[in-house]
């Protein structure tokens, strides 16, 4: 038996791999084809699940009414919504804005969060050896107290700006929660630069712009990418913070998601909403990908 | 790569180092309290002249939280006459000294599983309980009856009791999620005052115990707002709503049936297009509301991030008790009524301790408690008797020193916590509507994605 195992590499590799994936399929698979099935029920009164085929929910999340005719009369409301007219003819923003609302937080938060870690990962980066771990560990420190503790706490400091329960207090909480997590894949890619190459570009006869410009930025990228996948999908699907700093009425994806399975009693539509934001979340993600890679080196490297 | 590993373990190393470091001087850090503690604990809210003023009212029907006309009426009889306090010998954390449970249950669980309202025990009843019947008390906590509804629905719960408002027991029952309680094991019941007991959602009180009970009105800081709102179309005032500091419990079905109240229909409404008024009208309000908040809105109003609102009564003279400016106003289309209940799930797993904690939980000895710790209006006459005679001399929440008697006196002086008669009579009880959740839950979204 034992032999048998030592001379199938293939067999060796199953066995590695199966604690994983049993817990992969258990806990994530299995999950997510039960929210697809749920997501074609209807609820009864009660809030239960009647399983069957209906793309209700889906319809709902579009904002069609009952009152439309067909398509054109849909395209034709979103219009009226875009030009700012108040009839609602056959189109209810409501989702569509709430969907929108979230994908430009998620883009706000990602890109305020590379402006400002970028520098501080490059000024790690570029410290002492002996230092860097110093800095490595204040930036790490806020990550042992818990999420939720740490965005009541902003409830004070916003508080004595006055901008607590509005979007940009809920801007801030998210910039802050995610900020370390773009500021490490960043640090490992620029600490990764071999320095001969900024000395090269120096003997060459390039200024230290141009030297950041052609030689450091092209070659932290992978940093940036890994960072921008750990911190707008996230964003995406986050509830606490909007929850907390906004007064609730700051609604994101994640908070109707959340709302549909708790306060609303329908688990089919927050269902629907779940495979909507995946989706969502997936496109961005493919599109971003197949233009700046995974940042796969600073992953694996 | 090498270097790489040694940094990381250096890093490592400082980690654990600086958080040895931060533990040895976290003790020394002390938060600043939220709000300066107010040097004496006698809210002003409105004191009225006298502590019997219901005896006009009573022939006609039991009056409204007001335990001190008890002695006249015919219910009387049920109450026994004076309740006789044993002590345990146990104290808990805080000091308290806990009395002796009356009757004392014979209970072989180890556990009692709650999903209850957040803040709504006090901490020194549940240490009591673990104390006298050394049963663990684990609790779940939700913030709105949907929130508890979910839960309950999802099928085996392991909850021993649940504390749904009136309106949340019906789909409860409608599931068979709720086993009948065996009153033969409730010593609690003679201590009610009637007016609590026997309501229609659920007559007879097969299912449910009264808990507290409590009123959704208006709340304001007299100190920011000048011109005081005595209705629910007040608030609609356009200075309001500019100013954007408005609070609203974040409670679907009390603030749309405010909204329908204004416009003349029932605080129940079906029909689609009433409910459609109601968002549109909701709709303006929405621009001026700051904060939507059911876990606790006094700390908002406390704080100060908000002037006025929509609020319940607990929360309203605690906010008071810190800030005598802030007001609590019922409005003249009547506010929402509702009350709190226990019940017990058909699959509860320990029911002698579920018995064992109702009882002594709610004995008059030591459910005064909630007049310090949770003061809404409190259906356990006995209990508030009991704390109109006692001299014990315990702290309230700044510390300071009171007896039950003293918390008793402010309950029953407040209009907050004894609200008038026409407060109650002219209140709306919202009802269970299963039909139209997904529609009062969407206009809800709507509200507060303004």
């Amino acid at each position: 038996m034992l032999k048998r195992l030592r001379e199938h590499k293939s067999l060796q590799g199953t066995l590695l791999v199966s604690p994983a994936l049993l817990w992969m399929i258990a806990l994530l698979i299995i999950p997510l084809i039960l929210v697809v099935i749920t997501s074609f029920g209807q609820r009864d009164p009660d809030g239960n699940v009647i399983y069957g085929f209906s793309f209700d929910n889906y319809v709902r999340l579009t904002g069609t009414t009952d009152t439309c005719q067909n398509l054109g009369d849909y395209l034709n409301g979103a219009w009226q919504m875009i030009i700012g007219s108040e009839a609602r003819t056959c189109f209810d923003p409501l989702y569509v804005q709430i969907l929108w609302r979230s994908v430009l937080i998620a883009i706000e938060t990602t890109a305020l969060v590379i402006v400002m870690g970028y520098p501080l990962a490059y000024f790690v980066a570029r410290a002492p050896i002996k230092r860097r771990s110093t800095l490595l560990f204040l930036i790490l420190i806020p990550l042992w107290t818990n999420f939720v503790i740490r965005v009541y706490a902003w409830i004070r400091i916003l508080r004595a700006f006055d901008i607590l329960y509005t979007p940009g207090a809920v801007l801030i909480g998210m910039i802050y929660e995610f900020l370390p997590f773009m500021i490490l894949p960043m640090y490992t890619s620029l600490e990764k630069i071999d320095p001969s190459l900024y000395e090269a570009s120096a003997d060459l006869g390039a200024n230290s712009l141009r030297t950041f410009l052609r030689v450091t930025l092209p070659l932290s990228m992978p940093g940036v990418v890994a960072g921008t996948i750990l911190v707008f999908v996230p964003v995406m699907g986050t509830f606490v913070v909007s929850d907390i700093l906004g007064g609730k009425q700051f609604v994101l994806i994640g908070n109707l998601i959340q709302s549909q399975f708790l306060s609303a009693r329908d688990p089919t539509f927050g269902s629907a909403a779940s495979i909507l934001l995946m989706v969502m979340t997936l496109i961005v993600m493919i599109f971003y990908t197949r233009k700046f890679g995974f940042g796969e080196e600073v992953i694996v490297g | 790569m090498f270097k790489g590993k040694r940094i990381i373990w250096k890093g490592l190393t400082a980690l654990v180092a600086g958080s040895l470091l931060l533990a040895a001087c976290a003790p020394a850090v002390t938060p600043a309290p939220t709000v300066a503690p107010t040097s004496t604990v006698q809210p002003t809210v409105a004191p009225k002249p006298t502590d019997v003023p219901r005896a006009t009212d009573a022939p006609t029907k039991a009056p409204e939280a007001s335990p001190t006309t008890a002695a006249p009426t015919a219910t009387a009889t049920s109450v026994p006459a004076a309740f006789t306090s044993k002590p345990s010998g146990k104290t808990t954390a805080s000091g308290f000294a806990c009395p002796e449970p009356q009757p004392k249950m014979a209970v072989t669980a180890s556990d009692l599983n709650l999903l209850v309202w957040t803040e709504y025990i006090p901490q020194d009843i549940i240490d009591c309980f673990e104390a006298v019947y050394g049963i663990k008390v684990n609790r779940k906590e939700y913030s709105a009856n949907e929130e508890m509804l979910a839960v309950m629905m999802a099928g085996s719960t392991n909850f021993d009791l649940v504390q749904p408002t009136d309106y949340a027991i019906s789909p409860l029952l409608r599931q068979n999620k709720l086993q009948k309680l065996d009153k033969t094991k409730l010593a609690v019941m003679p201590y009610f005052d009637p007016t609590y007991l026997n309501l229609s959602f659920d007559p007879g009180n097969d299912y449910s115990v009264p808990y507290e009970a409590g009123i959704d009105a208006i709340v304001y800081n007299a100190d920011k707002i000048k011109t005081p709102p005595t209705s629910w179309a007040d608030l609609w005032n356009p200075d309001y709503i500019k100013a954007d500091r408005m609070i609203s419990l974040d409670d679907s079905r009390a603030v749309i049936g405010a909204t329908l109240l204004i416009l003349g229909y029932d605080v129940n409404s079906r029909d689609p297009k009433q409910l459609e008024a109601a968002r549109a009208k909701l709709a303006e309000l929405a621009r001026g509301i700051k904060l939507f908040d059911s876990d606790s809105p006094k700390t908002a109003l406390i704080a100060g991030d908000v002037d006025l609102g929509i609020t319940w009564t607990g929360d309203a003279f605690l906010a008071n008790r810190e800030n005598p400016a802030i007001k609590f106003v019922y409005p003249t289309e009547g506010a929402i009524v509702w009350q709190d209940n226990y019940v017990m799930p058909a699959d509860a797993p320990h029911p002698d301790a579920a018995y064992a904690w109702i009882n002594y939980s709610m004995q008059p000895d030591l459910f005064w408690l909630m007049l310090r710790d949770f003061p809404y209006t409190n259906p356990n006459k006995a209990a508030l008797e009991w704390a109109k005679a006692s001299q014990l001399q315990i702290q309230d929440q700044n510390g300071d020193n009171v007896t039950p008697a003293d918390l008793y006196q402010t309950y029953i002086n407040s209009t907050v916590t004894n609200p008038p008669p026409d407060a109650v009579k002219s209140g709306h009880r919202v009802e269970d509507l299963p039909d139209v959740t997904p529609l009062y839950d969407k206009i809800w979204t709507e509200i507060k994605s303004k």
